[in-house]
């Protein structure tokens, strides 16, 4: 009877007891685990840091690497091929002033022109923004006459390819010699907005 | 005579003892508790400060370095990279052909070639993996030019894997052949080439 009356001051020690019993043994009793797993935690964080930070470097020497590939094709696109406009007369003069100094004469010269679009690997509408040209001619003379000419198409500051050589004996000292060349020339974006315009 | 009994209470008495002796007891067990908790909780506060603190600008930092790869992801996005791949490879395909020394080639055929067999024509022919193929026509005055020939090839480690295409007799007397075989340049003759894009 007397518990009773007093039931409601009971009721709310006994709940205070209780609830600071339940923080002792969860939160006292487990104090040293709590400090370790929030060392835990920051180990954790660390590696998450380390993780992202890795992965930022990465990406960002990936995109480095992008840039670097791309400076590099654009000096090759700009500065070897150049465009046609700009070097195509150079570039035959040059193949022109060899022969002359290597004591042959082509007698004709024939050009054809493959648009990059036909180039196998071309993306986007299939062009890789070059052109190559081919130019072939004959000669005649003597093997060392022929190995000079080669040499010096090598050794040429301009971009010249020598796609394939054919030889046929004229006579007894002197060769006839066929000779493909090929150089490449990047696509002028002036004149293709032009055409486009047109 | 009968004893007197007073009762002054205004109700009936009740011993309430017990129930004040748990209350204290409650009390003052529920009182050390709480003064511990608090306590502890103050000291685990105070001594996880700087941690605590630690943890969040570690966690701010790999904020920062999310969105600092989020955004180089985003600038690698913006870049064709099919089409500079495309390019690259067409670009180093070019340096090698430029790179390609006829004469070293011409010296190396002068060496494997009899004295009865002379070259006609050469074409070579470059594989995106850099191997370089050659179609190859000589004329020979005997029949066994084309057999020597090939045994010269073999001897030599600038060629690999002579083949040999066709061999047909001429109205001179003589014979016509085409081989085709694989040509190593010496390593000095290498030539420039680009990296590739990372993938």
């Amino acid at each position: 009877m007397i518990w009773k009356e007093k039931r409601v001051l009971l009721i709310v020690l006994t709940l205070v007891l209780a609830a600071n019993t339940i923080f002792f043994f969860t939160y006292r009793v487990q104090y040293q685990s709590r400090l370790n797993s929030l060392d835990d935690r920051q180990s954790q964080v660390q590696g998450e840091l380390d993780q992202a930070s890795t992965a930022r470097v990465r990406a960002e020497q990936t995109f480095a690497s992008y840039r670097k590939v791309e400076n590099d094709v654009l000096l090759v696109f700009d500065e070897h091929w150049s465009t046609q406009h700009d070097r195509f007369t150079k570039m035959f003069a040059e193949v022109t002033r060899l022969a002359i100094a290597s004591s042959l004469e082509p007698s004709s010269y024939s050009f054809a022109k493959r648009d990059a679009k036909r180039i196998a690997g071309g993306v986007r509408g299939g062009t890789l923004g070059v052109t190559e040209v081919r130019i072939s001619f004959g000669v005649q003379g003597t093997y060392e006459q022929v190995r000079r000419l080669i040499n010096l198409l090598e050794l040429s500051r301009q971009f010249i390819i020598i796609e394939g050589i054919a030889l046929t004996a004229a006579d007894e000292q002197t060769l006839s010699l066929d000779l493909r060349l090929k150089t490449i020339f990047r696509d002028d974006p002036n004149q293709d907005a032009a055409q486009k315009q047109l | 005579m009968k004893p007197l009994h007073l009762n002054l209470a205004s109700r009936p008495y009740r011993d309430y003892r017990p129930v004040y002796a748990a209350v204290v007891v409650m009390s003052l067990l529920a009182a050390f508790l709480m003064f511990y908790n608090v306590e502890t909780y103050y000291r685990y506060t105070h001594d996880t400060r700087n941690t605590r603190a630690k943890i969040a600008e570690l966690e701010a930092q790999t904020q920062q370095e999310r969105q600092r790869e989020q955004m180089v992801q985003q600038r690698i996005k913006g870049l064709d990279l099919a089409r500079l791949g495309a390019q690259t490879k067409f670009v180093n395909a070019k340096l090698a052909e430029r790179a390609f020394s006829w004469s070293t080639l011409l010296d190396e055929l002068e060496s494997v070639l009899g004295d009865d067999v002379r070259l006609m024509s050469v074409t070579p022919s470059f594989s995106p993996e850099g191997d370089i193929k050659l179609s190859l026509n000589f004329v020979s005055k005997s029949g066994d030019g084309m057999i020597r020939t090939i045994n010269r090839m073999h001897a030599d480690p600038q060629f690999r894997n002579p083949f040999p295409n066709t061999q047909t007799a001429t109205d001179g007397g003589g014979y016509s052949f085409d081989i085709i075989v694989q040509y190593v340049p010496p390593p000095m003759s290498g030539g420039v080439r680009l990296s590739e894009a990372p993938r």
